[in-house]
């Protein structure tokens, strides 16, 4: 498995909401190992190609590829189970369970279905000392034991990184992963983003644009629900269409 | 006689202007309820009492101040949407910022406090409501000089005019200013204030409105129907099959199936009555198969769940829990020698009920308002096996243990299909399917149950008709049911479990195939439900018709409610608390269920987190 395969492919995708196209014919391929990043004004399809991707959508039209198999079909916790894992754009934890069981309970997915009703869960010891490191990598290790609820917006998302990143996801899908982060957790966050892309792909939507540049390897620019253009920063920021399509809309 | 497909005409046209009637009534019902849940997202539980004070509202102004019919068309409904009005602005809008469920839970609360009271004035037996004199008589129906049918002018009229009511409201909300209000209202409450349209009063009126077509339902029913305390609590459940049916997503969707379901059930009278009270739950059952969002609903939202106590995290963590669990089995074996072993045995089955009702809706977020039908068929499987085959206890009780897991299997695969109040109002439609089933097939013995049921001896040599014996056993078999719940909340298990119930989208996107979790805890619930109901039918030699009705489903959840959600021991704190209260308090009748209403209205408006989570919260130790 080289890099520069493609990891994920979709091609053709159309999400039609009432006649509404919100995603309109958009066809992009992410390689394995790159970090690739969506971007695009407000309301240019973003979320929603992410939902498409993650099959919590599912498209009218349109193929989605996972390392080559069709997974158009499947059902979300299929493709989760596949390695293609996502984030939420609107912070998902498990409020009233602690920093660490919420990481504890992605950590659990490698035991397969946890079905068995009848074991102890001090079985799930095993994952005390990952889930702990996991903690610590998004720097949240004083508040392991305290309700996630009780967090603040910004510690919440590093803890919805850290439960996404328990999956050891080949592909994992950040939906604005900076979204209502203050300024000191944004390097935080930028560093952990990139530490976690070794050995495996990234694909985010992400609106500031200081860390897409800093971070993607490759940019797909999405507008009204088409790719406007692809390629990496340098080329995607000094493409006419761009300019005008996105920072037109006044976003810096 | 002229006949059609076999069947006489008269019988035929008959039958189908009754199931038009009893359309008119789902409809009208299920039209107030959609409006309801359309601005306040809250399954209005109290329907079913509204409807039955509509109609005594009729009655009561007509015996003391001699309104008539037709003054009381009007009078009525204002009086039920006036005291709806109050109970919105007084209690109702506290909750709107909780889970939907409380809406839930405090309506079934006012709905038991309004019929129980009537319950203590009036008796349960109907009394008569004279047809209007403009409206006696009727006509007789040809059709090519053939009679078909003899229409009475009266029900002529409630079809009419159920079906002008439903058009108006419909115009109403779809087709005016104030309903474009109404509509934008529940979208976005927060954007339609800033319009400066007042919204809490807009709430308000809707919850008044709805309330009050309730009412004018009940005045309506009042000549056909008899003025009875309990005539709304049957009707609600069989509407809110319809509701699930329909959907709540559009006006005209609930009025349509309202008449259509009316029309089925009319039908099947005619050509199968033995099915005619089941056929509306079978419907449903396909309908959630094919279609889960109902025919015209949108897809059900998901919520999420109830906030429940859980303190504490650590995996070894719990001793506190332990400590007090191996205190109680010592207080519990002392027990018999100070209060009477029959009560406490009563107490400990209908814990191990309200232990599985809480599995469900504390652990998994799930509130089954049916359990019922578990713990009243494994009963009668229980004494069946017990009385008519000659198993021995051990065997009966299992053998109504396992009834109640394969029925829990068959129903949780269809009612997991639905989430929050759909889920709710879903289980309570197949538990009102299971009660007409027992009232109708042979071997529960319908009103009577099934008596006399020999208790037997266990294992062939512990006689259980020694009652301290009795006690032992039915100790040990609880003993059984709280370990494996504990064992089952401190498992592998139950930690995606409670993943599910906090945030069930998170849960599918780490991989839980979460539809699988919830039909196992399912299953676990109702096996442990069914032993509850099992080892009970031994214990009191009955299986009745009581343990399958939707009041027994209700009181466990109210059992959990006051004991503590999601406390492993409050179920069994509340168990006691309700069968000490109806065991005691037995001499004061109705007030009972008064107070039972009051218990529930309180616990959700103050006092959510119960007896045991309340001392769990404030020691900070998980119990």
């Amino acid at each position: 498995m080289s890099q520069g395969e493609v990891i994920l492919e979709a091609r053709d995708l159309v999400k039609d909401f009432a006649g509404f196209l919100a995603v309109n014919h958009a066809s992009f391929k992410v390689k394995r190992g790159t970090i690739h990043a969506l971007i695009g004004p407000n309301g240019a399809g973003k979320t929603t190609l992410f939902n498409l991707l993650t099959k919590f959508l599912t498209p009218t039209q349109g193929q989605i590829l996972f390392k080559g198999e069709d997974i158009t079909a499947l059902p979300p916790a299929e493709v989760a189970r596949r390695g293609l894992v996502r984030s939420f754009q609107i912070s998902a934890v498990f409020p009233h369970l602690s920093v660490l069981d919420n990481v504890r309970v992605a950590l659990q997915r490698q035991r397969g279905g946890s079905f068995d009703f009848w074991r102890s869960r001090k079985v799930l010891e095993v994952y005390h000392d990952r889930a702990m490191q996991l903690i610590a990598d998004v720097g949240l290790t004083q508040y392991a034991n305290q309700p996630a609820v009780s967090l603040a917006y910004g510690r919440k998302r590093a803890l919805e990184l850290a439960t996404t990143l328990a999956l050891e996801p080949e592909l994992m899908l950040l939906d604005e992963p900076m979204a209502g982060m203050a300024h000191e957790d944004i390097e935080r966050i930028q560093e952990l983003i990139r530490t976690a892309s070794k050995g495996r792909t990234v694909l985010m939507v992400e609106h500031n644009l200081n860390v897409v540049a800093s971070l993607s390897d490759t940019i797909t620019v999405l507008t009204r629900g088409q790719i406007l253009t692809e390629g990496d920063y340098k080329t995607v920021s000094a493409n006419a269409d761009v300019q005008q399509a996105y920072m037109g809309v006044g976003h810096g | 006689m002229t006949e059609i497909f076999g069947v006489p005409t008269q019988a035929l046209f008959g039958q189908l202007l009754l199931g038009l009637i009893n359309g008119s009534f789902y409809a009208l019902l299920s039209l107030g309820l959609a409006v309801i849940f359309g601005m306040l997202n809250i399954i209005n539980f109290t329907h079913g009492a509204q409807y039955m004070m509509g109609a005594f509202g009729a009655y009561l102004v007509g015996q003391y101040f001699g309104i008539g019919y037709w003054p009381s068309l009007i009078v009525a409904p204002l009086l039920v949407g006036l005291t709806g009005v109050i109970i919105e602005r007084t209690m109702l809008k506290r909750l709107y910022h909780l889970d939907h469920l409380y809406g839930l839970l405090f309506t079934f609360g006012v709905a038991l406090i309004i019929q129980g009271y009537f319950r203590y004035y009036y008796g349960s037996s109907g009394l008569p409501y004279p047809i209007p004199p403009s409206l006696a008589g009727g006509t007789r129906l040809t059709l090519f000089d053939q009679p078909i049918m003899f229409l009475p002018w009266y029900r002529a009229w409630v079809i009419f005019f159920s079906l002008a009511i439903c058009i108006t409201t419909w115009y109403l909300i779809e087709r005016t200013s104030l309903g474009a209000k109404l509509r934008a209202a529940t979208e976005n409450p927060t954007i339609v204030r800033t319009f400066g349209v007042n919204v809490p009063l807009l709430i308000t009126l809707t919850y008044g409105a709805g309330v009050g077509l309730a009412g004018l339902a009940g005045v309506l029913a009042a000549p056909i129907y008899q003025v009875s305390p309990l005539m709304g609590a049957d009707l609600i459940n069989v509407v809110f099959a319809v509701v699930v049916i329909g959907g709540m997503g559009s006006i005209l969707g609930s009025v349509v199936t309202g008449f259509v379901l009316g029309l089925i059930e009319g039908l099947t009278k005619v050509f199968y009555p033995e099915a005619s009270t089941t056929v509306v739950f079978v419907i449903m059952a396909i309908v959630l198969l094919v279609r889960p969002a109902g025919l015209f609903g949108k897809a059900a939202t998901t919520t999420t769940g109830v906030e429940s106590t859980s303190v504490g995290s650590g995996l070894d963590g719990g001793r506190v829990l332990n400590v007090v669990m191996a205190a109680m089995a010592v207080v519990l074996m002392a027990a018999p020698f100070v209060v009477y072993p029959q009560f406490l045995m009563k107490a400990l089955c209908i814990a191990m009920f309200a232990l599985s009702v809480n599995l469900l809706l504390g652990y998994a977020g799930l509130l089954s308002f049916g359990h019922a039908m578990f713990l009243g068929s494994a009963g009668y499987v229980s004494a069946h096996a017990a009385k008519v085959w000659g198993l021995t206890p051990e065997l009966a009780i299992l053998a109504g243990t396992a009834t109640a897991a394969a029925m829990g299997v068959v129903v949780g695969a269809i009612a997991i299909r639905r989430q929050g109040i759909y889920f709710a109002m879903t289980t309570l439609a197949f538990a009102q399917m299971v009660y007409f089933l027992a009232l109708q097939v042979p071997f529960t013995h319908g009103e009577d149950g099934i008596q006399a049921v020999p208790r037997g001896k266990m294992f062939g040599f512990i006689d259980l008709n020694n009652q301290l014996s009795m006690y032992y056993v039915v100790l040990a078999i609880f003993m059984f049911a709280l370990l494996m719940v504990h064992r089952i909340i401190h498992s592998p298990f139950g930690e995606v479990l409670k993943s599910i119930r906090e945030n069930e989208a998170r849960a599918i996107s780490l991989g839980y195939k979460t539809d699988r979790y919830k039909l196992m805890a399912f299953v676990l619930s109702t096996t442990i439900c069914g032993l509850g109901g099992a080892t009970k039918a031994i214990v009191f030699q009955l299986a009745s018709l009581t343990d399958v009705t939707s009041g027994t489903s209700g009181e466990a959840v109210l059992m959990t409610l006051v004991g503590g959600l999601g406390t492993l021991l409050g179920p069994i704190v509340g168990a006691f608390v309700i069968t000490g209260m109806e065991t005691y308090l037995a001499e004061w009748g109705q007030w009972v269920t008064v107070i039972q209403g009051v218990v529930f209205v309180v616990c959700v408006m103050a006092f959510r987190r119960g007896l045991v989570g309340e001392i769990a919260y404030r020691t900070g130790k998980p119990l």
